[in-house]
C-alpha cells in the first residue's frame, strides 16, 4: 500500500509516456517483422478509435464515419505519393486536411439528427466508400485498388523498416499527447457537458453548433493521419480496407477500451488487433469472434477496460488512504456585480393555449425575487423564456441594458444569466472541481490550440479557473469534495454543486429552479445561508420554488403566477395574507359569496380586491 | 416496366426488414441491428429444408419460423435485455448480427446458395414488363403484411396494448399490461416473421452470408424515410428506396445506386428529421 | 392518528418512503382507505402527493414501508400485477391514449379481464351508462376531446378493470370550476358502489366535501390525518399548507 501511495504521487501522464517509450524502443531490443507489423497496425487502429472516442465518447455524437475519413486520408496520401510527393510530413498535413473536410461533411446530418439516425447515416457513408472510389476509378483505381505508391521519405531521407516503425509509433504517441492535453482541459469538460445535455451546454454559454463541429473536425484528424500511415505501410490500398468490417472493428475497439477515455483507444485497438484480427487468418472465425466481443463488451463492460482500470485505481486509493489535501481557501463571497433582470409584458401561446399573459416583473441586485404559483401556472415557461429556449410572442426581457428576447440560449448565458436545474444536470466523468470551473467556459476563453500546446495563455486561464472554482466550492462548503467524481455525489450535494457552478460564472442574474426540492432540513438550511450570502454580496437572485416556508423566509419580493398571469407581487408579509393567493393555493372559489366569506375568515377579515395586486 | 418491377420487389424486401425494425421499435424503443440477419438465417433454413432435405414447403415454413423465432428469443435475452443504455444496444445487436453472419458462414459457407421459389420460376409478362412470380409474391406479401399488421394493431386487444405501450409505457402498465413480456413477445414475433419471409426473400436475393449486412442499412433507410414506428411508412419508404436504387443503377451506373439512395435519405431527413409519416415533436426543455 | 373503524382497510399504507433514484421525496406516509370510503390526500405542490400514489401503484419503488391491498402485501409487486389484484390508478394530466378512439381506450382498460369481445362490450356499456358523453363520442380519437371528457374517459378506462380501489390524481386539474364540481359529484357516486378511493387534490374545498378521511402531507410526511368532519375548519389546512403549524393566529 505504501508502494501504491508512492506510485500515485507521480503525475498520471508518466505511465502512458513510459509505455510509449518502451514501444518505441522495441525494434532496438529485437522485434520480428510480423509482430512489428501488428504493432504498427494496432497503432493505426488506435488513431482511428481515438477519433471516435472524441466525437462519441466525449461529445456524445455517435458518428461512425471514421472509416470514410480513414479512406480519405489514405487515398490523399497515396495519390500524393504517386504524384511524386513522397515526403511523409506533407502527406500528413494534406491527409488530415482532407479527412477533416470529410468529417465535417459527414457530421452535417448530426447537426439535425441524433442517436440512431446519425449513427446509421454515418455508417451508410462508410458503405459508400467503394462506390465513390469507383466513380473516380480513373485516379483511384476503383475496385482494383491504388498501386504504384512510392516509398515514403522524411525530409529527403528514405523511411524503411525500423525507421517507418518509429514514424508510426511516434505519430501515435504524439497524437495521444495531443488528445490527452485536449481532454484534460476546459474543452474536454465542455465536450462532456455537451454529451450530458445540449440544453445544459447552451445554458452555460457553450454553442452547441460550434462544439459539435469542433468534435467532428478534431476527431477526423487522427483518421486522416492513420490513412496516410496505412497507405505507406503496404504501398498499396484498396477499397476493401475501409468497409463494414473496419467500421465495426473501430466501434468494437472503442467500446471495449472504454469510449470515454483517452488511452482506452490503445487498449481496445490492441485487443482487436491481436485478438479477432489475428483470427482473420482463419477468416471464417473472425466474424464470430468480433460478434461475441461486441455482445460481451456491451453487456459486461460498462465504461470498457478503461472504466475497469479507473474503478480498480479508486478502490486501491481507498484501501491505501490516498487523499488529496484540501487547500485552505477563503470562503468570502467576492462582490458580485448583479444586474437587473426586467421582464415586461411577456406573452406566449403554445398552439391555442396561452401559457403567459403579459407577465412583468423585475429582479434587482442585492435582492431575492421569488417566483411561485400552482402547477401549470407558467413558471417553467417563463424561466425557459428568460433562458432563450422559447421565443416571446410579445414583450421584452432585459438584463442591464441588454435585450435578451430573441437571443439563442448560449448568448443569453453569455449575457450573464446562470441557472440551476430542477434535476441536477452534471456531466459524467469529471471531478467536482472541473464541473464547477466549467461554469467559466464561455466567459473566459482559451483556444483549443493553446490548450493542446499548454501555452501561457491557457495556463493563465486555467489558474484563474481553479482559483475561482475553489472559491465557489468553499462558498457552498464543499472544498473537501473537490476531487470526488461529480455525478457520484448525493442529491443535495449535486444541487449545491450546480449553485457553485453558476456562481463561478460570476453571473449578473442567478436563476435557482426548485433548488430546495428533495433536500433534507439541514441541506435546506445550508442553502438558505448561501442564498443570503450571495444576496449580501450584491447578486441578483431569482428563486423558483415550491417550498413556501423557504420562500417566505428568503424572499425580498414574491411574484405569484396563476394561469399565466401575475396575480400578486409584494413582500412576504403581504403575499401570505393575499386572498387571491390563498384561494389559488387552497382551491377555494373566490368568486362565490360563500368562498369569499371563507377567505375573509382565513385572512382575518381582509377583502378580496379586484386584481389582488397589493404591491 | 421490367425495371420498375425489379425496383418494387427490391423495395419490398427492404420494407420487410423495415417492418421488423419498426415492430421492435414500437414495442421497446430499441433498434435491432440484427433484424436483417434474422431474415438471412430464414433464407438459409429455407435452402436446407427445400434443397438439402427436400421437405414439403409448409414443413420448411414451420421449420424456418421455429428456428428464427428461437434465434430472436435468444438474442433478446442475451444481447438486449441485460443492456441498459440504448447506445450499448446498438453495439450488442451489431455484435449479434456479426455473430449470425459468422455462424451462417461456418455452417453454409460463403458461396451464395440458390433458393428455389415454391411457386414457379418462369418469367411472366405483366403490364409490359418482365417479372418473376417471386417478385410479384414479395410485393403482394409486403402489402398484405402492412395491411394486416395495421388492422391487427387497431382491432385486437393485444395490438391496442402494443400501441398503447408505444404511446405511453407507464399508462399501459397501469392498465395491467405486462410491458416487458409484451416487448419480448413482439421481438420474438419479428423473428418468426423473418423466418417465414426467408422462403420468399431467398429466391430473390440468394441465401448468402453477406445478405444481412446489405439489407440492414437499406432497411434502416426505409424506416428513416417512412418514419420511426410507422408501419404504413415502410411501404412508402420501400417503394422510394427500391425505385431510386433500380433507376440510378440503370441510368447512372451501378456505382451510383447507393450514392443516390444516400442523397435521397439525407434530403428527406434534413427536411423531416423523423421521417415522412411521423410528426416532429416540439422541443421540450 | 388513524381514526378507528371496523373491518380491515382496503388499502393500508405504512411508513412509506419513496422517490426517484436517490431523490427522496416521500419520507414517512401512512394512510388507510376503506371500502366504499374516500380518503383525500392534500398538500402543496411538491409535497409528495403524486409520488405517494406512484409508489402505491408500483410505478416507483418503495424504499421503506409497506403497501397492503385487501390484506395482501403488494409492496414488491409490479404495477400490472397490482392492477390484476384490483387496484386502478388514474394519473394526473388526463393520461388517456390520445391516438386511440374512446372505445379503443375503454377496450384496453379491460385488458386484464381476459374476456371475449362481446362480454367486453357489455362492460363498456356499463361505463357509457355512467358517463353518457363517452357513449356519444365513442368513435372519436381521445386526443380530440375536451379536458373534462378526457378526464371521464380516464376514469372510465380505469373502472373497466373492475377495481376494488381507485387512485385518483388531481381529477380537477386544469378544469373549469363548473366541471370540477361535476367530476367530484361523479366521484361521490362511485364510492357508493363499494369502491374505495384515494384522491389527491388541489381543489381543497370541493374534495373535502366528498371525503370521509383527510390526510395532509408536507415535505413528504403526513402532518394532518383526521376524519373529514374534524377538518371542517379550513384554517387547520391552511396552517398545514403554509407551514406555520398554528404558531401564529390569523389576524388583521
Amino acid at each position: 500500500m505504501t508502494l501504491w501511495r508512492s506510485l500515485r504521487s507521480i503525475p498520471s501522464w508518466i505511465v502512458p509516456l513510459c509505455a510509449g517509450v518502451v514501444v518505441l524502443l522495441l525494434p532496438v531490443l529485437g522485434l520480428d517483422f510480423s509482430t512489428g507489423r501488428q504493432i504498427q497496425l494496432a497503432c493505426i487502429l488506435a488513431l482511428l478509435v481515438s477519433g471516435l472516442n472524441l466525437s462519441h465518447g466525449y461529445a456524445g455524437e455517435l458518428a461512425l464515419g471514421q472509416a470514410a475519413m480513414y479512406a480519405a486520408g489514405a487515398y490523399t496520401a497515396g495519390l500524393l505519393s504517386k504524384a511524386g510527393h513522397t515526403d511523409i510530413l506533407l502527406q500528413f498535413v494534406l491527409a488530415a486536411a482532407v479527412a477533416l473536410v470529410v468529417g465535417l461533411v459527414s457530421g452535417i446530418p448530426g447537426l439535425r439528427l441524433g442517436g440512431w439516425s446519425l449513427a446509421m447515416t454515418s455508417f451508410f457513408l462508410v458503405l459508400l466508400v467503394p462506390d465513390i472510389l469507383a466513380v473516380f476509378a480513373e485516379w483511384t483505381g476503383g475496385r482494383n485498388g491504388l498501386s504504384g505508391v512510392m516509398p515514403p521519405t522524411l525530409l529527403g531521407a528514405d523511411l524503411a523498416g525500423d525507421a517507418y516503425y518509429w514514424v508510426v509509433a511516434g505519430v501515435t504517441l504524439a497524437w495521444f499527447a495531443i488528445m490527452r492535453n485536449l481532454i484534460v482541459s476546459r474543452h474536454g469538460v465542455a465536450f462532456r457537458v455537451l454529451k450530458k445535455s445540449p440544453v445544459l451546454a447552451s445554458s452555460m454559454g457553450i454553442s452547441v453548433f460550434r462544439m459539435k463541429l469542433l468534435a467532428y473536425a478534431v476527431g477526423a484528424v487522427p483518421a486522416g493521419l492513420a490513412g496516410a500511415l496505412f497507405v505507406n505501410l503496404d504501398l498499396y490500398v484498396s477499397p476493401e480496407a475501409f468497409g463494414f468490417v473496419t467500421a465495426v472493428t473501430v466501434l468494437a475497439a472503442s467500446i471495449l477500451g472504454g469510449s470515454a477515455s483517452v488511452y482506452g483507444a490503445l487498449l481496445g485497438a490492441a485487443i482487436m488487433q491481436f485478438g479477432p484480427n489475428q483470427a482473420s487468418e482463419f477468416q471464417e472465425y473472425a466474424l464470430v469472434f468480433t460478434g461475441v466481443f461486441l455482445i460481451a463488451g456491451g453487456v459486461l463492460l460498462k465504461g470498457g477496460l478503461a472504466g475497469l482500470c479507473r474503478r480498480l485505481v479508486s478502490r486501491l486509493d481507498r484501501a491505501a488512504g490516498v487523499t488529496t489535501a484540501a487547500r485552505n481557501v477563503s470562503a468570502d463571497v467576492p462582490d458580485i456585480a448583479g444586474a437587473t433582470l426586467a421582464i415586461d409584458g411577456v406573452s406566449k401561446t403554445f398552439g391555442g393555449n396561452q401559457a403567459l399573459k403579459g407577465v412583468s416583473l423585475a429582479a434587482r441586485p442585492g435582492k431575492v425575487t421569488a417566483l411561485i404559483g400552482p402547477n401549470g401556472s407558467g413558471k417553467t415557461t417563463l424561466l425557459n423564456m428568460v433562458c432563450g429556449f422559447y421565443r416571446t410572442d410579445s414583450g421584452t426581457i432585459t438584463i442591464g441594458d441588454t435585450a435578451l428576447q430573441g437571443l439563442p440560449p448560449h448568448r443569453v448565458a453569455r449575457a450573464g444569466v446562470a441557472r440551476t436545474f430542477q434535476t441536477p444536470n452534471i456531466p459524467e466523468g469529471v471531478t467536482v472541481l472541473e464541473a464547477v470551473s466549467s461554469g467559466r467556459y464561455s466567459g473566459h476563453r482559451a483556444s483549443v490550440f493553446s490548450a493542446i500546446l499548454r501555452l501561457p495563455g491557457f495556463r493563465r486561464v486555467r489558474t484563474d479557473d481553479l482559483v475561482e472554482a475553489e472559491r465557489a466550492l468553499a462558498l457552498v462548503g464543499m472544498s473537501d469534495l473537490r476531487d470526488a467524481e461529480a455525478t457520484s455525489l448525493p442529491l443535495g450535494m449535486r444541487r449545491l454543486l450546480e449553485v457553485a457552478r453558476a456562481l463561478a460564472a460570476r453571473p449578473g442574474v442567478l436563476l435557482l429552479d426548485e433548488v430546495a426540492s428533495g433536500l433534507d432540513e439541514d441541506e435546506v438550511e445550508r442553502l438558505a445561508g448561501l442564498v443570503r450570502r450571495i444576496r449580501e454580496a450584491g447578486g441578483t437572485i431569482v428563486l423558483v420554488e415550491h417550498n413556501f416556508r423557504l420562500v417566505l423566509d428568503l424572499a425580498d419580493e414574491i411574484v405569484v403566477l396563476a394561469h399565466g398571469s401575475v396575480i400578486a407581487t409584494g413582500p412576504p408579509e403581504v403575499i401570505e395574507r393575499n386572498p387571491r393567493v390563498l384561494s389559488e393555493y387552497l382551491g377555494i372559489d373566490g368568486e362565490s359569496a360563500e368562498g369569499r366569506a371563507k377567505v375573509a375568515e382565513l385572512t382575518g377579515g381582509g377583502e378580496i380586491t379586484g386584481t389582488g395586486e397589493s404591491a | 416496366m421490367t425495371l420498375i418491377w425489379g425496383g418494387l420487389a427490391l423495395g419490398a424486401v427492404y420494407a420487410l426488414v423495415a417492418i421488423g425494425y419498426n415492430i421492435v421499435f414500437i414495442s421497446s424503443k430499441t433498434f435491432n441491428f440484427a433484424q436483417a440477419q434474422l431474415m438471412m438465417v430464414g433464407t438459409f433454413v429455407a435452402y436446407t429444408g427445400l434443397v438439402t432435405l427436400r421437405l414439403p414447403v409448409f414443413v420448411v415454413a414451420l421449420m424456418a419460423v421455429a428456428a428464427v423465432f428461437l434465434v430472436a428469443a435468444i438474442e433478446e435475452r442475451v444481447a438486449i435485455r441485460p443492456v441498459k443504455e440504448p447506445e450499448a444496444v446498438l453495439v450488442t445487436t451489431l455484435g449479434a448480427s456479426m455473430l449470425l453472419d459468422g455462424v451462417t458462414q461456418l455452417i453454409w459457407g460463403p458461396q451464395p446458395l440458390t433458393v428455389p421459389f415454391f411457386g414457379s420460376d418462369d418469367v411472366m409478362s405483366l403490364f409490359g414488363g418482365q417479372v418473376y412470380p417471386v417478385e410479384i409474391a414479395l410485393i403482394l406479401l409486403t402489402v398484405v403484411i402492412v395491411v394486416a399488421l395495421s388492422l391487427l394493431a387497431r382491432r385486437t386487444l393485444l395490438g391496442l396494448a402494443l400501441l398503447g405501450m408505444a404511446e405511453d409505457r407507464e399508462a399501459a402498465m397501469l392498465r395491467g399490461v405486462n410491458v416487458r413480456r409484451l416487448a419480448f413477445g413482439a421481438f420474438a414475433f419479428t423473428g418468426a416473421l423473418a423466418g417465414l419471409l426467408g422462403l420468399f426473400v431467398g429466391p430473390k436475393t440468394f441465401a448468402v452470408a453477406t445478405l444481412g449486412a446489405s439489407l440492414a442499412l437499406k432497411g434502416f433507410v426505409v424506416v428513416a424515410i417512412g418514419g420511426f414506428g410507422s408501419i404504413p411508412g415502410t411501404l412508402v419508404g420501400g417503394v422510394i428506396v427500391g425505385l431510386v436504387e433500380a433507376l440510378a443503377a440503370r441510368y447512372l451506373g451501378s456505382e451510383y445506386a447507393n450514392i443516390s439512395v444516400f442523397a435521397v435519405l439525407v434530403v428527406i431527413l434534413m427536411a423531416r428529421p423523423s421521417g415522412l409519416f411521423v410528426r416532429t415533436q416540439e422541443r421540450t426543455v | 392518528m388513524m381514526s378507528e373503524e371496523n373491518g380491515t382497510p382496503l388499502l393500508r399504507v405504512r411508513n412509506l418512503g419513496t422517490g426517484y433514484g436517490d431523490l427522496r421525496v416521500v419520507w414517512d406516509v401512512s394512510l388507510d382507505v376503506r371500502p366504499g370510503r374516500l380518503t383525500v390526500l392534500l398538500g402543496r405542490n411538491g409535497a409528495g402527493k403524486t409520488t405517494t400514489l406512484r409508489a402505491v401503484s408500483g410505478l416507483n419503488k418503495a424504499v421503506a414501508g409497506t403497501v397492503e391491498l385487501d390484506g395482501r402485501d403488494v409492496t414488491r409487486l409490479a404495477p400490472h400485477q397490482r392492477v390484476r389484484l384490483g387496484m386502478a390508478y388514474v394519473q394526473e394530466g388526463k393520461r388517456v391514449f390520445h391516438r386511440q378512439t374512446v372505445e379503443q381506450n375503454l377496450l384496453l382498460g379491460g385488458y386484464t379481464l381476459k374476456m371475449r369481445r362481446a362480454a367486453l362490450r357489455e362492460e363498456i356499456q356499463r361505463i357509457y351508462e355512467l358517463f353518457p358523453v363517452l357513449g356519444e363520442k365513442r368513435g372519436l380519437l381521445a386526443g380530440s376531446m375536451s379536458g373534462g371528457q378526457q378526464q371521464m374517459l380516464a376514469i372510465g378506462q380505469a373502472l373497466m378493470a373492475r377495481p376494488k380501489l381507485l387512485l385518483l390524481d388531481e381529477p380537477s386539474g386544469g378544469l373549469a370550476p363548473a366541471i370540477v364540481s361535476e367530476v367530484m359529484e361523479r366521484i361521490g357516486q362511485l364510492k357508493e358502489t363499494g369502491l374505495g378511493i384515494l384522491l389527491v387534490e388541489q381543489a381543497v374545498e370541493a374534495s373535502v366535501r366528498v371525503a370521509d378521511q383527510v390526510a395532509v402531507i408536507d415535505m413528504g410526511r403526513v402532518v394532518v390525518s383526521a376524519s373529514a368532519d374534524e377538518v371542517d375548519d379550513l384554517g387547520v389546512l391552511r396552517d398545514a399548507y403554509f407551514g406555520r403549524g398554528g404558531r401564529e393566529a390569523a389576524s388583521g
